[in-house]
């Protein structure tokens, strides 16, 4: 496959209106003043003002040949992936944009472009890796034109916003449909949604998955594409990998899972931070030593690699480039406190919980455990999923929880369902003053594993910033 | 929420059999103080130790993972649970201990003659894997836990597509809610199990349905489209595409036996059900859409037949109304008048926390249509 990704033509300079460039002002300034405050990144409000200013400003700096973007979208991986993508490109030497705090609706995406750009409104010459929410992909795919999109997974998460999945699933269907046929489709094989989209779409199509000959999880309540997309039948599974993603086909319409151009071949999952495997490319193996942990990585990375082959890069330095990827924040990221460790880990549907609490016990953990969950615009209104958590797998192990944040009520209900006794759980809705609960009574010696969902998450990472154990979110 | 001990038996179930005089009465169930037939000679209250004389060792391995979380349920709370006063007397198993200092406890540790004496509750759940994306799993394990901590027995079949069970031979069956996909393939196949389910109603089997097991219970779903899904008809309504979603809390108040309590969860669907002469709601409005928006009733009720729109999943949070489906079970279970039943009250400080902050959203949300600002999508060629 050719490159997608060619010189900028000599005078194809961003020609930014006048208002453009205002707003392009006001947006930086107005991340900067939220920095110096110490409010936060900026990492959305940068965006907010811009387009406030100027509402086509995304647009204008984008659309501009030779600067390719690229949109990874999905329900879980988005991030990670997304931080292995920019690390692949950057260690093939292209220089990358890339919204890596996670701020990924249309104004976290603004804020990227705004962010990168010199006040004449020019990007540097590279590319701009964007992670995409699947709710805004089809208002920031029509302003940003993608030569690539990479679909990561499609689960439940935040129906309260969606309704339900096959609305999220037609969403990126649209897109992926309208995408140009030279612009490339990245999909996971492995979850037969994702596998099924823009089918008819002629063009480029990378598919990625797991070709490893043994399952590594098996189908639970947390599972949600087990039926054929096309004919409703159950799917047969050869080897089950993570959820509903695996090797699968229909008994009955002969649907199945579409060849891999990308695989991983073997996979070896050590610890709580580290990740071995190969991965087989249309022209090359790759052998990955990654520092971070989880079958979720191996796609992480595979879905990573998969868009470069769809980019037509080369991948020449790949084992060096992921070798230094660690942890996204909050993604098991390690910080230590005054002498003891604080794992924190970020969970935001049954999947990713899963998923979480699958790895933590690989180290017998929680066992000191300050849990959060709280009602935001991004996290949601309703907490009914924690239903299909398998908290009952994690409930012999805690030996204490401090349950924090604004729907401290519905978590803790769950954990005593699952079977944490009440006497070990302690409600403290306050994210600081249940981090000094939790951190109070931590025995010598051990950890503070930190589960959380997104608003709390950066809630408990500020003060423990504050506290002087860890730098920036927005840095990681 | 309170334990409905003083609740008088507004439909009387089926008779008691004759039987039911001479046995004794599983030690579980305590008698109803109001009853004016009680089978067992009310004694005085005894003082109660904290822990029964009923062994550990007998307690099945399914409940024995349960016995610290109990104890320690007891323990963690005020030491003078209020039930205590309203249990009545109960001492076939228990020894007693005039004056002791220790709390009494607030759940009785002689499971283990119980689950010796009595068949397993039997509780279908319908479609797991086909209905599963809301959370509704948990009704499931509130009944589950709740029975277990009480020393009852449970037993959970789960009936899947292409799978026709006699549903009489079960106590509870949950019927849960899912995406329209799914739910088309469930009303297909609902259809073979719809006979068997009928029996089991007219036999007085407890039902508890949520959403899409409310409209497939009704006679027909009408989607925007025009297409007609046909239902077993179980309940008198019918449901009709709306042109948008209710995506909220939401709550409602509800009669069992004359003791009406608030019942809170999340509603997230876009049918409208309109309810005819021969059922009657499960509760009244309190905030949210309810059933269609207008008519200010909330969900389905013929017999013991409980349907609704609240997930969340409602039943953790709603403990009362569990705690009535269990009793309902049991009475039928055991031929007993439901009002004979009481159950063993539990230490519901967390359930009642989660129903509150539940509550007090469902109202500061009312008047709303939505919880949030939906995602604006557009619909492709899926679906």
């Amino acid at each position: 496959m050719s490159s997608l990704i060619s010189r900028r033509p000599a005078g194809a300079e961003s020609s930014l209106s006048l208002r453009g460039t205002l707003a392009l002002a006001a947006g930086k300034s107005a991340g900067r003043a939220t920095r110096l405050i110490g409010r936060g990144g900026g990492t959305a409000i940068t965006g907010m003002v811009a387009r406030k200013v100027d509402p086509a400003i995304l647009e204008e700096l984008v659309r501009v040949p030779g600067v390719p973007v690229v949109a990874i979208s999905g329900s879980n991986g988005k991030t990670t992936t997304a931080r292995f993508a920019a690390a692949l490109l950057r260690g093939e030497g292209i220089a990358v944009c890339h919204n890596s705090a996670g701020s990924n609706l249309v104004q976290g995406v603004t804020s990227l472009a705004v962010g990168c750009a010199s006040l004449r409104g020019r990007l540097p010459d590279g590319i701009i890796v964007a992670e995409v929410d699947e709710g805004a992909l089809p208002k920031v795919a029509p302003e940003t034109l993608p030569r690539a999109l990479l679909v990561t997974d499609l689960f439940r998460d935040q129906l309260d916003r969606f309704g339900e999945i096959y609305a999220v699933a037609d969403a990126i269907e649209s897109v992926a449909a309208a995408l140009p046929a030279d612009s490339a489709l990245v999909v996971n094989a492995d979850d037969p949604m994702v596998a099924t989209l823009a089918e008819k779409r002629e063009g480029r199509r990378v598919t990625f998955g797991l070709a490893i000959k043994r399952s590594t999880d098996q189908i639970t309540r947390a599972a949600d594409t087990i039926r054929c997309p096309h004919c409703q039948s159950d799917l047969k599974y050869r080897y089950v990998y993570l959820s509903h993603m695996g090797d699968y086909m229909c008994p009955k319409c002969g649907f199945a899972r579409p060849k891999l151009d990308v695989a991983v071949t073997s996979l070896e999952v050590v610890g709580l931070d580290r990740t071995l495997c190969e991965i087989r490319t249309p022209t090359e193996r790759l052998a990955l030593d990654i520092p971070q942990s989880g079958t979720h990585i191996a796609y992480d990375a595979a879905g990573a690699v998969a868009l470069l082959v769809g980019l037509g890069v080369s991948l020449g330095h790949a084992a060096e480039s992921l070798a230094s990827v660690g942890p996204a924040f909050g993604r098991l990221e390690k910080i230590a406190a005054d002498g003891k460790t604080v794992i924190l880990a970020f969970a935001k549907n049954p999947t990713s919980y899963n998923t979480t609490l699958r790895a933590l016990a690989t180290e017998g953990e929680p066992r000191q455990l300050l849990i959060a969950a709280s009602n935001t615009l991004v996290d949601g209104e309703d907490f009914g999923w924690l239903w299909d958590v398998d908290f009952e797998s994690m409930a012999p192990r805690v030996e204490r929880a401090v349950v924090s944040g604004t729907r401290a009520d519905e978590l803790a209900n769950r954990l005593h369902y699952a079977g944490v006794p009440t006497d070990r759980l302690k409600i403290i809705e306050g994210r600081p003053a249940a981090l000094t609960e939790a951190f109070a009574l931590l025995p010598p010696g051990s950890r503070l594993v930190v589960l959380s969902g997104y608003t709390p998450l950066i809630e408990l990472r500020n003060e423990m910033r504050r506290r002087r154990w860890t730098g920036r979110y927005w840095d990681v | 929420m309170t334990e409905p001990t003083t609740g008088k038996p507004a439909i009387p179930q089926k008779p008691s059999p004759l039987s039911g005089a001479t046995r004794p009465l599983p030690a579980d169930y305590q008698l109803d103080p109001s009853d004016r037939f009680p089978l067992i000679p009310q004694v005085p209250q005894p003082v109660r130790s904290a822990k029964g004389k009923a062994g550990a060792k007998s307690v099945p391995a399914a409940e024995a993972e349960k016995a610290p979380q109990t104890a320690s349920t007891a323990s963690a709370t005020d030491p003078a649970p209020t039930v205590a006063s309203s249990a009545p007397a109960q001492s076939i198993d228990l020894s007693v201990t005039v004056g002791s200092a220790a709390p009494a406890p607030v759940v009785h540790s002689i499971r283990s003659s119980h689950s010796r004496d009595h068949k397993p509750l039997r509780i279908a759940h319908l479609y797991p894997s086909l209905l599963n994306v809301a959370g509704d799993g948990g009704n499931l394990i509130a009944i589950q836990r709740r029975a277990q901590w009480r020393g009852i027995p449970v037993e959970v079949v789960a009936v899947e597509k292409d799978e026709t069970p006699d549903f009489r031979t079960f106590d509870i069956v949950l019927f849960h809610g899912g995406q329209d996909v799914e739910m088309a393939v469930a009303a297909t196949d609902f259809a073979r199990k719809a006979p068997s389910m009928r029996e089991a109603v007219a036999e007085g089997v407890v039902v508890f349905a949520v959403c899409a097991g409310l409209q497939l219970l009704g006679h027909r779903y009408i989607t925007n489209a025009g297409e007609v899904m046909l239902g077993a008809g179980i309940l008198d309504l019918e449901t009709r595409g709306g042109p948008q979603r209710f995506m909220q809390h939401a709550a409602c108040e509800v009669t069992i036996d004359g003791v009406t309590e608030a019942v809170v969860g999340f509603e997230n669907h876009s049918g409208l059900t309109e309810l005819g002469p021969g059922c009657e709601a499960f509760g009244r409005v309190i905030a949210g859409a309810g059933n269609n928006g207008r008519d200010g009733l909330e969900g389905a009720r013929s017999g013991n037949v409980f349907a609704t729109y609240l997930h969340g999943p409602c039943l953790p949070k709603n403990p009362w109304l569990t705690d009535q489906l269990i009793r309902l079970a049991v009475g039928r279970a055991e031929g007993l008048r439901p009002a004979r039943v009481v159950l063993a009250a539990l230490d519901d400080e967390m359930e009642k926390r989660a129903h509150e902050v539940a509550l007090a959203k469902a109202i500061a949300n009312r008047g709303k249509r939505t919880a949030l600002e939906p995602a604006r999508l557009v619909r492709g060629q899926k679906g």
